[in-house]
């Protein structure tokens, strides 16, 4: 297992990390803001409402039903002849992934940027195998030639700036390469072509898998997607199981609400649909196609209270308009999902021990809510699991301590009285003051906020006597 | 040949379930061509866009135009895909004596250095949406051949032109694509430093799309 800054750190200390660097306060704010500048422009014309509605009963009525779907899908791959993995953890898939390469004499693997492979930390697995493992999204091959990790769903490197890209790059061709972005991505181009020329085993996730066709929907903009399940001997695609669409006239609903919520592209550069490996009559294409599903905490969700959360898409939306995620980045949640959804995902997939900090992380201002292409009501998800992280007692003990004490003050009227006259007394004192907001029990709240003056004469007090 | 995106089931099961009353998909979907445009007029102005060049002509002024496209100097590696159908040994032709080295590319397809160094391929297509200006090719002429080289030219015959995608994913089992429908719209893009837009990445640098009124055949 590689480093989890999740165990390792507080949510606190990720995020006053990320605040100390000033072009990421500049980058994300402004990097989101064109994506949700351009997915406003999409729809000038159109029913953004009506889109998303369509795209809410879709994944609803399909996650209702996920085994059936499942099943259906699970059997039209195989007529189409992919080979289907069951994984329940992200041990068995990391297990599946290593044999198929493993039996197929695979040295080098390109991958295409998927956030399943990034959940079940597939790349430490392979090379440890021996592979030699390529990321061939532009952002992705930068966060791998760092050793870092992404940073957005959509845009790994939304945290670098170009100089730190130049650099990077500049260590693979050994010299100095110049300070150009257009030159930068010429460089990554001609590096990687190698690669997918080279590579036995392609790995992609999947955006969708259509259950009618026996189909995986791929959707990119630099072509790598397509590259990856063309030219290598075999493919293997990672789907986590709540990915699937019932049917392939789905598709004119989510691809434009996938993209549009993306990146405010009509439409990506490519849309790939694959259904099996190369056919009798193809020209190319790989040999072998597998398909391993992905549960790793995605069933037991099944008929919870947070069952919603399965409808997602992956498009990023939510981390482009949220106030929190815009000021500190991906990393500072700590795992592999950041901003809203990553606040619903981490606890959920790796429990209220770990990621329980990260709900309260959100100013439930519910941006998040309005943006999703498919509606997920993402505030109130996060609310639940705040009361959940209670009702467990994950909740840390001070915090608990403040809020039983708060509550039996506030459950009744004299207590109430009483402590607030005393209160309010002491906060008249200078010293006090200084002592109970900047050292006391307030003082974690008090910091960036300002803590309010109590009346002399509570309002109550008053009151009785007008 | 058996395709891969025949339905295995009847399509009933879900509609039943969806809540909302469906409206019109053009009225909502932008990838979609309202009742009154010209798809012909509209796939152009999309392919442009997204950074595509488009050219409309005739079957008898198609050859020509793919020869001015590519030039005649420096000589090329070409590529021409089995989907150009009757047109594609007249292509082949005109582009040898234009000084350029031509393959069919199923033959030079497993053959990874050549298929490296292509600088042009020529396909057909199964269809065309107007809406989003994306080509649709399919496995069936090959997975990677338009992929690969940095130009990419793209015959459309106007009767191929579908209105969005609903229209598309309806024609799908029906399009005899093989064991990949790929839509392709533009050249290949990215903006992931630092959010500048920069053209051709992996795929094409280059994409040209010629609408041809009339059918591929022999001129």
């Amino acid at each position: 297992m590689t480093h989890d800054p999740l165990t390792a750190t507080t949510f606190a200390a990720r995020a006053r990390e990320q605040l100390a660097k000033p072009f990421l306060r500049v980058a994300v704010p402004r990097a989101t803001d064109h994506a949700a500048n351009d997915l406003r422009a999409r729809f000038a014309d159109h029913d953004y409402e009506g889109l998303r509605a369509r795209g809410a009963d879709i994944r609803s009525a399909t996650i209702a039903d996920l085994e059936t779907h499942l099943n259906r899908l699970v059997a039209a791959f195989a007529a189409n002849g992919v080979h289907v993995h069951m994984a329940a953890d992200a041990a068995q898939a990391r297990a599946h992934i290593r044999r198929i390469c493993r039996e197929a004499g695979a040295r080098r693997v390109v991958k295409v940027k998927s956030m399943a492979t990034e959940e079940i930390e597939l790349n430490p697995a392979l090379i440890a195998d021996g592979l030699t493992v390529t990321e061939t999204d532009l952002g992705e091959y930068v966060v791998q030639l760092d050793n870092d990790r992404p940073s957005h769903i959509i845009a790994p490197i939304i945290h670098k700036t170009r100089e730190e890209v130049r650099q990077s790059l500049s260590r693979v061709a050994g010299r100095e390469l110049p300070d150009d972005a257009s030159e930068l991505t010429g460089f990554a181009r001609e590096t990687l072509r190698d690669a997918f020329m080279d590579a036995d085993v392609g790995i992609s996730g999947a955006n969708f898998g259509v259950a009618e066709s026996g189909t995986v929907v791929l959707v990119t903009n630099e072509g790598n997607g397509r590259m990856s399940t063309s030219l290598p001997r075999v493919h293997i695609s990672l789907m986590g199981i709540e990915r699937v669409l019932p049917r392939l006239d789905d598709l004119a609903v989510m691809l434009p609400l996938l993209t549009g919520a993306g990146t405010g592209q009509l439409i990506t550069t490519y849309v790939t649909m694959i259904s099996g490996p190369r056919g009798a009559n193809d020209p190319d294409g790989p040999e072998q196609m597998h398909v391993v599903l992905l549960d790793n905490g995605r069933r037991a969700l099944l008929g919870t209270e947070y069952q919603d959360v399965l409808h997602c898409i992956r498009c990023g939306a939510c981390q482009n308009v949220c106030p929190v995620y815009r000021q500190v980045g991906g990393h500072a949640y700590g795992w592999v999902y950041g901003g809203p959804i990553g606040a619903v995902l981490t606890p959920l997939f790796r429990g209220q021990q770990d990621g329980g900090e990260l709900p309260q992380a959100s100013s439930l201002c519910g941006a998040c809510d309005d943006i999703c292409p498919v509606k997920i009501p993402l505030h109130d998800l996060l609310l639940r699991l705040r009361r959940q992280r209670v009702d467990e007692g994950a909740a840390p003990f001070t915090e608990r301590l403040v809020a039983s004490v708060w509550a039996w003050v506030w459950s009744s009227a004299w207590r109430y009285r009483v402590v607030s006259r005393i209160a309010s007394r002491l906060m008249q004192i200078s010293w006090m003051r200084r002592v109970l907001v900047r050292r006391g029990p307030l003082a974690g709240w008090a910091h960036g906020r300002s803590v309010p003056m109590p009346a002399r004469r509570p309002f109550h007090a008053r009151r009785a006597h007008d | 040949m058996g395709d891969r995106f025949q339905c295995l089931h009847d399509g009933h099961f879900m509609r039943a379930e969806l809540m909302t009353e469906p409206a019109e998909l053009w009225r909502i979907a932008p990838t979609e061509l309202r009742p009154d445009e010209d798809p012909h007029t509209r796939f152009l102005a999309e392919v442009a866009k997204v950074s595509g060049t488009s050219a409309r002509c005739t079957s008898a002024e198609l050859v020509e135009e793919i020869v001015r496209q590519i030039g005649s100097s420096p000589r090329q590696q070409i590529a021409l895909t089995a989907d150009l159908g009757d047109a594609r040994p007249v292509i082949g032709r005109a582009l040898i004596d234009a000084g350029h080295d031509v393959y069919d590319y199923e033959r030079i397809a497993d053959d990874r250095q050549t298929v490296r160094h292509l600088d042009v391929t020529v396909t057909g297509c199964l269809a065309a949406v107007a809406a989003t200006g994306s080509i649709v090719t399919g496995g069936s002429a090959g997975r990677g051949g338009a992929l690969v080289a940095p130009t990419h030219i793209c015959v459309v015959e106007a009767r191929r032109v579908v209105a969005g995608l609903a229209d598309l994913m309806r024609l799908a089992p029906r399009l005899g694509a093989g064991s990949m429908i790929a839509l392709q719209s533009g050249p290949s893009r990215t903006a992931d430093i630092e959010k500048t837009l920069i053209i051709g990445v992996h795929g094409p640098k280059r994409v040209h799309v010629i609408v041809l009124d009339g059918v591929v055949t022999t001129p």
